[in-house]
Parts: C-alpha cells; sequence; structure tokens
C-alpha cells in the first residue's frame, strides 16, 4: 500500500488511488468544519490547529485526482468562509483550492504513508496556505495580513502533527480492495 | 487548439478558472472607498480603456465624415458665397461713396445757405491734369453756367484755386499749390501780407514776408483779397514751418482744402466779400468759422494797402503781386 518517489510519467499508470467507503469524504469534510467551529468556542487554543486544511490535504493526496483535490479544497474553503464572522467568501476557498489541486499532484510523487513525510507535507501546506491566504488578503483586501510569526510556526508544528494522528485514523476509513 | 489544452492541461485550467471565479466572488464582496465594490473598480479599468478608445475612435471618424465626406458641396458653395461677399462690397463701397458725397454736399449746400448774398455755383471735379507736375483740375461746369476765367474755386474748408480755361460746359481749375499759381494773402495774427505761391510740391509757399516778421507756426494765413480773384478773409491754410531765407522768410502752408482728395467745388461768380457768419468785429483773435470765413480780428494796426506790397513796408518790394 506503501511507495516511495514515484518515478515521473511512466508511474502514473501504476499510482495507487485510494477508495473510501460512500460518503467519507464529504462527511469528513463536514466533521472538519463543525468541530473547527464547535471548538473555537472554547478558546483560542483550537486555533492551533487547522482541521479543514488536513482534510483538504488528506483526501487530495489519497485521492491524486487534480481535479477532485481542487473542488475538494475549494468547498472545504468556501464553506470555512461562510462560518467565519467576517471574512468575505473566497478568501480560504482560493487557499484551499490551490493547496487541493497541489496536494493530489505532489501526493503521486512522494512518500504519503510515511509519518515523517506527512508531518513535512503538512508543515509546508500549512505555510504555502498562509501565504496565499496573506497575499490574497493584502492584494484584495489591503489588510497587512503576515506571511510568517512564531505563533504561525507553532500552528504549523502542532497541525502537522496532529496530522500525523489523524491521517492514521482516516486510513481506517479506505476501502480494502 | 483549443481542446488539446483543455484535455491535456484540464486540471490546470479548471484550477485557474475555480481560482478566478473565487477572486471574482471576493471583488464582489469587498468594498473599498466611497462604498464601491471591488468588481466595480476592476470593471471599470477594464471597460473605461475601450470605451476611451472607442469614444476617440467614434469621434475620429466623425471628424473624417464632418471634416471631409460631408463637405462635398461646400466648394461650391463657398465659390458662390465669395462672390456674394464680393458683390456686397461693391454694393457697399458704392453706399459708402454716396453717403460720403452726400455728406459733402450737404456741407456745400449748408455753405450757399450761409452765404445768399454770393453768386456761387457747385462744382464737381470731373478730371484732373495729366501732367504730375501741373496742379490742375477739371470741373463740370463751363461757359453755358456763366462760368469765365480768373473765378475764385473754393470748398467751405477753404480756397482751392480760380479757373483758368473755360469751355463751353467744363472749366480748368488752377490749383493754389501748383508753381504758375498765387494769392494775395494774410497772416491772421499780425495781418503782414504776402504772396501764397505754388512750388511744384503738394504743399504752397507764403512769400516776400521779411525775416524780422514774427511768424509762429500753425497761424493762420488769409486771403487778403488785393488779387481781386478770392474775396477777403478766406481761409487758405495754416503756417506749417517757417525759417529764415534770404531776403524772405521761407513759409510752408498746410492747405485747409484737401486739394488732393477734392470731388464737390464751389464756383464764387463775384468778387464779392463774403459775409461772416457773426459779424462782429470785437473779437481779440482771428478764429475760423465752419465755413471757412474767418473772423476779422480786433484793429490791425497797419493794413498793407495793395497786393504790391505784401508785407508791412520793412521788406523790398515783391514783383508786382500775385500774377492771377
Amino acid at each position: 500500500m506503501s511507495y516511495m518517489l514515484n518515478p515521473g510519467a511512466q508511474s502514473d499508470s501504476n499510482i495507487e488511488v485510494h477508495k473510501y467507503y460512500g460518503g467519507t469524504v464529504v462527511i469528513a469534510a463536514f466533521l472538519a468544519l463543525v468541530l473547527q467551529a464547535f471548538l473555537h468556542k472554547y478558546g483560542r487554543w483550537s486555533e492551533l490547529i487547522d482541521l479543514p486544511l488536513l482534510v483538504t490535504i488528506y483526501f487530495g493526496v489519497s485521492r491524486r485526482n487534480p481535479v477532485t483535490g481542487l473542488l475538494l479544497g475549494g468547498a472545504i474553503g468556501i464553506l470555512q468562509d461562510a462560518l467565519s464572522h467576517d471574512n468575505p467568501i473566497g478568501l480560504y476557498g482560493i487557499a484551499k483550492t490551490i493547496v487541493g489541486y497541489l496536494a493530489s499532484t505532489i501526493g503521486a510523487r512522494i512518500d504519503t504513508q510515511n509519518p515523517v513525510s506527512r508531518f513535512l507535507l503538512v508543515f509546508v501546506f500549512f505555510h504555502f496556505h498562509q501565504a496565499v491566504f496573506a497575499v490574497t488578503e493584502r492584494v484584495l483586501l489591503d489588510h497587512p495580513e503576515p506571511f510568517f510569526t512564531l505563533r504561525l510556526l507553532l500552528n504549523s508544528v502542532v497541525t502537522a502533527a496532529f496530522g500525523v494522528v489523524l491521517f492514521a485514523f482516516l486510513d481506517r476509513l479506505r476501502r480494502t480492495s | 487548439m483549443i481542446e488539446f489544452l483543455f484535455s491535456r492541461h484540464r486540471p490546470l485550467a479548471l484550477l485557474a478558472a475555480a481560482v478566478l471565479a473565487q477572486v471574482l466572488l471576493l471583488a464582489f464582496q469587498i468594498k473599498r472607498e466611497h462604498d464601491v465594490r471591488l468588481i466595480r473598480y476592476w470593471t471599470a479599468a477594464v471597460v473605461m480603456p475601450v470605451e476611451r478608445g472607442g469614444t476617440w475612435a467614434l469621434s475620429k471618424v466623425g471628424g473624417m465624415w464632418t471634416g471631409y465626406v460631408g463637405l462635398r458641396g461646400t466648394r461650391a458653395e463657398n465659390a458662390r458665397l465669395r462672390g456674394e461677399v464680393d458683390e456686397l462690397r461693391m454694393r457697399n463701397r458704392e453706399l459708402e461713396g454716396r453717403a460720403a458725397e452726400a455728406q459733402r454736399l450737404g456741407v456745400l449746400l449748408n455753405f450757399r445757405d450761409a452765404h445768399p448774398e454770393a453768386q456761387m455755383l457747385a462744382a464737381q471735379v470731373i478730371g484732373a491734369s495729366a501732367d504730375p507736375a501741373s496742379h490742375t483740375l477739371f470741373i463740370n461746369r463751363g461757359e453755358r453756367d456763366r462760368v469765365r476765367r480768373n473765378l475764385a474755386v473754393i470748398t467751405p474748408d477753404g480756397i482751392v484755386g480760380k479757373i483758368v480755361e473755360v469751355f463751353p460746359a467744363t472749366s480748368q481749375v488752377l490749383l493754389i499749390n501748383d508753381k504758375d499759381s498765387g494769392a494775395g494773402a494774410l497772416l491772421a495774427d499780425t495781418r503782414t501780407h504776402g504772396v501764397v505761391k505754388g512750388s511744384g510740391d503738394p504743399d504752397p509757399r507764403l512769400e516776400y514776408v521779411v525775416n524780422d516778421e514774427p511768424v509762429h507756426v500753425g497761424e493762420m494765413i488769409l486771403t487778403s483779397g488785393e488779387d481781386r480773384i478770392f474775396p477777403k478773409d478766406l481761409l487758405i491754410g495754416t503756417v506749417a514751418s517757417a525759417k529764415a531765407g534770404n531776403p524772405f522768410q521761407v513759409i510752408h502752408i498746410a492747405p485747409a482744402a484737401r486739394l488732393d482728395r477734392l470731388e464737390e467745388v464751389i464756383v464764387l461768380l463775384t468778387q464779392q466779400e463774403l459775409k461772416r457768419p457773426n459779424d462782429s468785429a470785437d473779437s481779440a483773435d482771428a478764429q475760423p468759422s465752419a465755413e471757412g470765413i474767418v473772423q476779422k480780428p480786433a484793429a490791425p494796426p497797419a493794413a498793407p494797402a495793395a497786393a504790391n506790397a505784401p508785407s508791412s513796408g520793412k521788406a523790398p518790394a515783391p514783383p508786382s503781386g500775385p500774377q492771377n
């Protein structure tokens, strides 16, 4: 089930695409959004983890289909914007659309089963997501959103660590062939 | 080609479309200054240059239409209007000429009405001498109109000359600035006598005034009546310049009558002295009236006795008076 670095285009036909039980993706995404909003009520510690981002990355990497990856990322991002109290619709949508696309594209080329790989993957995507978010904020909203802070670094580490655990849990939802 | 691109890069194209759609969605929600949505700014930024270009192009096309295509008949119309303008200008000049003539004739009529005691005849200048050195002109009155030689010709402004040749219907006038002309004259201020003679120049001179006699520029020069042609005290002109000469002063006269622009004149049929409009002799200084008749100044000290003595007697005798 696991594989290491994929050797280029010829590997496209050999890529293992994971299947999930019906409704798994939708339910996981929905729960991530609900939990993120729900936990936010109980303190700022919930901001340490970006659950919608983890779901986007995981299913993008697992499904390895750029179209479904970007659509899933876009849908999760837009819903996240809708649940926020002052974000215009599309801020998270743009960032997660691009993350979903890249995750499904890159996931075919690197080992996504190894916990270290998963940690690094989430860590990098967290900061890439933040970068896209900051650019969008600065260009469109004229808000000085930071690209990098220590708080963001802490968030990325916590999210990446939590991602390793979450991904292992989500692996169990795969449909065995 | 487009199908190929979309089949090969469909995920990328879809990504671009999804991102673009969300950017537009954001632009629709975000408001900038003056509560204007960002998408309006962007739309204006995209559309306005195109509209400006379209407006510029349309104005150029419109300009070409109105400036070239729409002016097809302009050349002919322009030629017709130019013709009309020329015709109207000619008509205008003719009317202006008639108005000026009426004004001049009005002045002559007033002059005649002011002097009912004198027999006079209005005449029109119909020609001039062909010799540039000869200052003569022709009038439309002749023997049939009782015109005869040596009659004075004047205008309301001042004297002009005298009749030298008479034909049945026309006469020739010798102007006072002709070199063969001469008229008895006197300076209005000092009553010093002299003779006005032509020199061939446009302006005549006053001769036979001795150097000791004070003469100032602007002083009036009047007819003395001694030549038996011009009645006494008609205005000849004013002193234009005066300087000492040998043996007499050289005095240039600015004629009162515009000798180079005469169109209507008056022929005096007698040498009878004209009545002054205000015949009071108490006037201190000689002043010309509107009709060129000068008020008599108060008691001149020593009036000359004859045309042969144009000055006050101190000067050598001039040659036998004006040769009229």
